[in-house]
């Protein structure tokens, strides 16, 4: 059985994912993506990974929590970004690429896991892994459809963490806190974590020279 | 296999030691750089000699944790090669610097990222378990991402911040992929993996997730919007490292696992191979179009990496014969291309800071006034056409008798367009330079250094299509772990 303080969690960091994705006040969404890293630590202790929950305190709400939040407090000469997210949402028709790429990118994954359920004695369909990797791949899907339809670049570094949460949790999850997991799961978020740094100070960069907070003007023809 | 030569990993350290030292005292004479650095490739050539009678393997515990790793003819092979290249990117980066008078280099934190960047590719190649394959894939992405951005100038912001989201967006689909295969087989070493994974539905799924994320970091068609501006705005020195190692090291990894976990898959491997072959059709016709110059060598990478793609196809499900043709024509065409590409780019950002002028049309007349730029351009030139005696004809050569050997002849008829598109930007930019009546404009001296680097590497592409038989020995006797 899957004691209810899971599915507490589970919800719970689900229900934060959605608000740090849709809220248009960013220094909110910001503030909502450090209590969704705390409540991933939780998430880790519950799997027995104690290193994990360290380093998710550590390099997940503080140093990427800092950085985008020091996106909204400006840096030296570079003036913060306004704390309030005006971009216009981008139509479903105007990335069709990258929208089919995204669905059957979730579709697979999906279906894998679906088979994993199904098909070995690995994956045992009752057990707080099982809900955790779920909930991993509902997480991927929120930050993948802000991805495809939204356009400020601190919600896209936003998206990406959280991406990145979602798919730590389909892995810790799916293949057990084993030392070598443990590793790439680590790894993980030091990538996402330097990956942030050096995100956000290019958006407070561009912003600062051309006062534009999203690749709308030239992403129109790439996408 | 020989016992392991425990000191042997930490010669991994050296390089971002040094890159470390060289950020603290920027290094101001080429001279040093080439006394202290040229230990590096020395090594890298020791390895090549020491693993090619046996391949090196061992693991290393840290705590609870094993790590395997192993070496054999092939990696060290390209161990020597990243070397060689990363020097020599250093020793433009000197050259560069001395004739623009600038103190620091162009991007900020060049010296100890280059380190960073030679542990993470020494580490990519050593890898025997998918935890060093993925610390090295993402510290070379993250030294590669933090190369990019030149200070205050949008394009480059731009660019790069394209770049970053795409990279990390690919590592995560990796990571996913990964996180199946661990799901459904329990393995994280290679060797572990490849005998119990089957190649089931869910190993399929999972192949399809990572090689789409290695697809997106290595810019194969039609995932490769997001290379041109960055290696259109990149200082020098990084989109030479760039497009010779660092797009080559997701293409390593993909076709490793591949390898590994479905030989056998025929679908999969064709559509891969038509997916190089679009690359090769629309860089061709892309670079021939490109109105800046670096922005024509960024096409040109597009279009030699999908001839690496033709790997796929070729492999799956082969004859011995074919393999064996098909496997040394890869790697041969990946070390030519390395060495031509960057010589490529080191030729046109040499003609571009004497110049000043950032499209083609300003070359008018430089043949005269540049000749061992030119030169360079054109011998590099080619081994990207393919034209003997350089290493491009030996690899195409190979790659033709392997698509002939297996029937697919249509690969043969994606290799002759691919030539023909590659002669026609080529002689775009040779015919320009070499107008004769051209208004005499100033142009900035070069120290001899900086055009004799690029002349350098174009030489070794050639070299190494004269001498090609001795590292194909290597390659030949090196399977997959």
């Amino acid at each position: 059985m899957v004691p209810i303080t899971a599915w507490g969690l589970a919800g719970l960091l689900l229900l934060l994912a959605m608000a740090c994705l849709l809220d248009r006040n960013l220094w909110r969404a910001c503030l909502v993506f450090v209590a969704f890293a705390i409540l991933m630590a939780l998430a880790w202790l519950q799997l027995g990974a104690l290193w994990l929950a360290l380093a998710e305190l550590g390099l997940g709400a503080m140093l990427t929590g800092g950085a985008l939040l020091g996106l909204l407090r400006g840096r030296g000469t570079w003036p913060p970004l306004p704390a309030c997210d005006e971009t216009a949402r981008r139509s479903r028709l105007t990335a069709p690429l990258r929208w089919l790429m995204s669905l059957t990118w979730l579709g697979l994954a999906g279906l894998a896991l679906h088979l994993l359920a199904g098909g070995t004695t690995r994956l045992a369909v009752d057990s707080v892994a099982t809900l955790f990797a779920m909930t991993g791949l509902l997480v991927i899907s929120l930050g993948l459809w802000a991805f495809a339809s939204q356009r400020h670049l601190l919600r896209w570094l936003l998206a990406f963490n959280l991406l990145g949460s979602g798919v730590m949790m389909v892995l810790g999850g799916l293949a057990g806190p084993s030392p070598g997991v443990q590793a790439l799961i680590l790894i993980a978020l030091a990538v996402g974590c330097l990956g942030s740094l050096l995100g956000a100070r290019l958006v407070l960069e561009l912003h600062a020279l051309s006062g534009q907070v999203s690749l709308a003007t030239s992403a129109e023809t790439g996408a | 296999m020989s016992a392991m030569p425990a000191p042997l990993l930490w010669l991994l350290l050296a390089p971002p030691a040094l890159g470390l030292l060289a950020g603290w005292r920027s290094p101001r004479r080429a001279r040093w750089v080439l006394l202290v650095g040229l230990t590096a490739p020395l090594v890298a050539f020791w390895l090549v000699s020491a693993s090619a009678t046996a391949p090196l393997a061992g693991t290393l515990a840290l705590g609870t944790l094993e790590l395997h790793w192993r070496l054999n003819g092939l990696t060290a092979l390209l161990w020597l090669l990243t070397h060689i290249l990363l020097l020599s990117s250093a020793l433009y980066a000197v050259g560069d610097l001395r004739a623009s008078n600038m103190n620091t280099p162009a991007t900020p934190g060049f010296w100890p990222l280059l380190g960073g960047l030679a542990l993470g590719l020494g580490l990519v190649w050593i890898a025997g378990d998918l935890i060093l394959l993925y610390l090295g894939l993402e510290l070379t992405g993250l030294c590669a991402l933090a190369l990019m951005p030149r200070p205050g100038r949008v394009d480059a912001l731009i660019a790069s911040l394209r770049y970053l989201l795409f990279a990390l967006i690919g590592s995560l689909a990796w990571l996913l992929g990964v996180a199946l295969l661990l799901g459904a087989w329990g393995r994280i070493d290679l060797a572990g993996l490849a005998a119990v994974a089957e190649p089931d539905s869910v190993t399929r799924i999972a192949m399809a997730l990572l090689t789409s994320g290695l697809l997106l970091k290595a810019a194969i068609f039609p995932l490769h919007a997001w290379l041109i501006p960055v290696h259109g705005s990149a200082w020098t020195p990084v989109s030479a490292v760039h497009a010779a190692l660092v797009v080559k090291v997701s293409f390593f990894i993909l076709l490793l696992l591949w390898r590994l976990l479905l030989p056998d898959a025929v679908v999969g491997a064709w559509a891969l191979g038509v997916l190089g072959s679009l690359a090769v059709l629309w860089g061709g016709i892309q670079a021939w179009r490109a109105v800046g110059l670096k922005h024509l060598v960024a096409w040109s990478t597009l279009a030699q990496l999908g001839y690496l793609m033709l790997a796929f196809p070729l492999l799956a499900r082969a004859s011995a014969e074919v393999a064996t043709l098909a496997w040394q024509a890869t790697w041969l065409q990946l070390g030519a291309h390395a060495l031509a590409k960057a010589a490529l780019f080191m030729a046109a950002g040499n003609l571009l800071l004497s110049t000043g002028a950032a499209r083609i049309e300003g070359l008018i007349g430089s043949s005269r006034r540049l000749p061992l730029s030119l030169m360079t351009f054109g011998l590099a030139a080619l081994t990207l056409m393919g034209l003997p005696p350089s290493a491009g004809f030996t690899a195409k050569w190979l790659l033709l008798q392997a698509a002939f050997a297996s029937g697919q002849w249509i690969w043969a008829l994606v290799l002759a367009v691919g030539t023909l598109l590659t002669a026609t930007y080529v002689f775009r930019v040779l015919r320009c330079s070499l107008v004769e009546d051209a208004p005499e404009t100033p142009l900035r001296r070069l120290p001899l250094g900086m055009e004799l680097i690029g002349l350098t590497l174009a030489l070794g592409a050639i070299g190494l299509g004269l001498a090609a038989e001795l590292p194909l020995a290597l390659v030949r006797g090196s399977t997959l772990p």
